[in-house]
């Protein structure tokens, strides 16, 4: 379902600043596969999802989704494929506008938007059973604005507008990373929920890791812009916490290692 | 009499003005400056088309579309070039004193050889037979209430139309993109068209405005647009005091009651005597009071109502 093939980005090329976010990413995700992607802080993998989205454009390298070749498309065009929750929870959602309101632009999501009215009657009733389906009440806050609720519902919303099309690829960035734990929970079960509801095809950068070991069917370890590990299938079951804690400390003394060499090469040489 | 109704008219077509800057700075946060070239925009390409010979309506309608192609200009500066939002408004605006100035062909056209909307209502007015009707206790001129019967209708057609249109699929992600940028493209819209749409709107609706002015006052000028926005938005500032609610509809009638009471205490002002003069001054500190005074207010209270001790840096 996505294919990215060699992509590299480079922010701030050629300042102090440069950072080589990507270097030559390969990754192929079948249909129907739900891919949690963990990694240290700057390792790329929110670079990673931001690529597929469009964000931004890659320097090299290519990206398909569903035999579709994007690279070269806009955020916007793209969403037709992409269904995306982000870390913010004001970020899903307009938050001056009911909670139908947002459910009627996402029941829209990649189509043209024409003068029909947008909350027409037959809409609503699927608005309330999906609602429902999430258990958290907002059934009867329908017409509140979707500012007045609390993160977890929010993103719990935001997940219902991003599936409310069957997306070809669902994006989710540590989209429970800014909740309390229970919400967070909530929202992580939710997720699961849907994602084997509609069989969707499924990536998640997450930095939990009791959530990288529970949910999905692969998992991708990330690096300085590089994927050091890619586990699956009975191996991606076995896995437990400790397993990727000793994954982390192992990447962490191998940067130790090249930076006391470094160093010593430095001390030696210069 | 005269002098209320005239107020009464004239806000409801500036309503006009309110309902344009309504939808740039209130729905975009996008303090659009093309208004005050859009406003005079509207009355120089009317007075051209009517010293031609041509109908108000007609003239009225190709003023809207002069207006709503410099509100895209501005939105094409804005969202295609990156250009600052503040700085693609003013911008257009500085281009548009040249364009205005050549439509005319001179700084200022009388219309009173030509006819208008307003000489319209005066023509349906005379059908009444009498001239003034009494009116609350006091003479009323048929043919100011006639043409401020006519502006109502105006201006509510266009209130409908508008709150029509907000509700539908392109309007709703007209307002989520000044909600929230990133969610509309992330729901597979271009962000910048709705942008620039929305700034098209707000402009055409300011430039019919223009249009409307230049033929109820009887010229059209290049300089009546110097202060136009902050006008608009003090329209929109007491319209959202008067309907205190966020709920959309109430928010776009708002502005248009904000308008006729803003033109309405002028008209009062002037009569007990204000410099005519100090007027825009007047309105900028009353703009900038109303943006300013309720943060303030809630700061003070905060503060008289903390705990004593905690007050230890005064």
């Amino acid at each position: 379902m996505l294919e990215i093939k060699g992509i590299c980005k480079t922010f701030h090329a050629g300042t102090a600043n440069e950072v080589r976010s990507l270097q030559s990413v390969n990754l192929q995700i079948e249909p129907g596969s739900f891919v949690v992607v963990i990694g240290t802080n700057g390792s790329g993998k929110s670079t990673l999802l931001n690529a597929v989205a469009g964000t931004f454009l890659v320097d090299e390298g290519s990206i398909n989704i569903g035999g579709e070749a994007v690279t070269g498309w806009a955020e916007h065009r793209r969403a037709q494929h992409i269904g995306r929750v982000f870390q913010n929870p004001f970020s899903g959602t307009a938050p001056t506008l009911s909670v139908a309101e947002n459910l009627a632009l996402a029941s829209r999501r990649g189509q043209t938007r024409g003068l029909g009215f947008a909350l027409a009657g037959a809409n609503r009733d699927r608005m309330v059973a999906a609602i429902q389906g999430l258990g958290m009440g907002l059934e009867t806050r329908l017409d509140n604005a979707i500012g007045s609720l609390s993160g977890g519902q929010r993103q719990a919303l935001t997940l219902l507008m991003a599936t409310w099309l069957k997306p070809k690829l669902l994006l989710l960035d540590e989209h429970t990373a800014a909740l309390d734990p229970r919400s967070a929970d909530q929202v992580v079960r939710i997720t699961d929920r849907i994602i084997a509801r509609d069989s969707l095809t499924a990536m998640m950068v997450t930095h939990s890791m009791q959530q990288a070991v529970t949910y999905g069917d692969r998992l991708v370890m990330m690096h300085r812009g590089r994927i050091i590990h890619d586990v699956s299938g009975a191996e991606k079951r076995r896995l437990r916490v400790e397993d990727l804690l000793a994954r982390f400390e192992e990447v962490r003394r191998a940067d130790l290692l090249d930076a006391s060499a470094a160093e010593l090469l430095r001390a030696r040489y210069i | 009499m005269s002098l209320l109704l005239g107020a009464f008219i004239i806000g409801l077509i500036l309503a006009l003005v309110a309902l344009g800057v309504f939808i740039s700075f209130r729905i975009y946060h996008f303090p659009d400056m093309t208004a005050e070239g859009s406003i005079t925009l509207g009355a120089a390409v009317a007075a051209a088309l009517l010293v031609t010979g041509h109908s108000p309506m007609y003239a009225t309608l190709a003023a809207a579309g002069a207006g709503a192609v410099a509100g895209l200009i501005t939105g094409v500066l804005h969202t295609r070039f990156k250009i600052n939002a503040l700085l693609s408004g003013i911008i257009v605006m500085t281009a548009l004193y040249s364009v205005n100035l050549h439509v005319m062909g001179k700084s200022n056209v009388p219309l009173m050889n030509v006819t208008t909307f307003a000489d319209q209502a005066a023509g349906i007015a005379a059908q009444f037979g009498t001239e003034k009707v009494l009116l609350f206790g006091r003479e009323a001129a048929i043919r100011d209430l006639t043409l401020l019967g006519l502006s109502l209708g105006l201006v509510i057609l266009v209130g409908v139309l508008l709150y029509a249109f907000f509700r539908t699929h392109l309007g709703l992600a007209m307002r989520a993109t000044g909600d929230n940028d990133q969610m509309v493209r992330a729901l597979g819209s271009s962000d910048g068209v709705l942008l620039t749409g929305g700034l098209a709107l707000s402009n055409a609706l300011v430039a019919m405005a223009g249009a409307l002015l230049a033929q109820y006052q009887g010229f059209a000028d290049a300089q009546m647009g110097i202060g136009m926005l902050v006008w608009g938005l003090a329209s929109v500032i007491i319209g959202e005091a008067l309907v205190g609610t966020n709920r959309f509809g109430y928010l776009l009638a708002g502005a248009v009651f904000g308008s006729i009471l803003f033109r309405l205490l002028v008209a009062v002002a002037l009569r007990w005597g204000l410099d005519p003069n100090d007027l825009k001054l007047i309105t900028a500190v009353f703009v900038f009071a109303a943006l300013v005074l309720p943060g303030s207010f809630a700061k003070l209270r905060r503060r008289l109502s903390a705990p004593v001790s905690g007050g230890s840096r005064a």
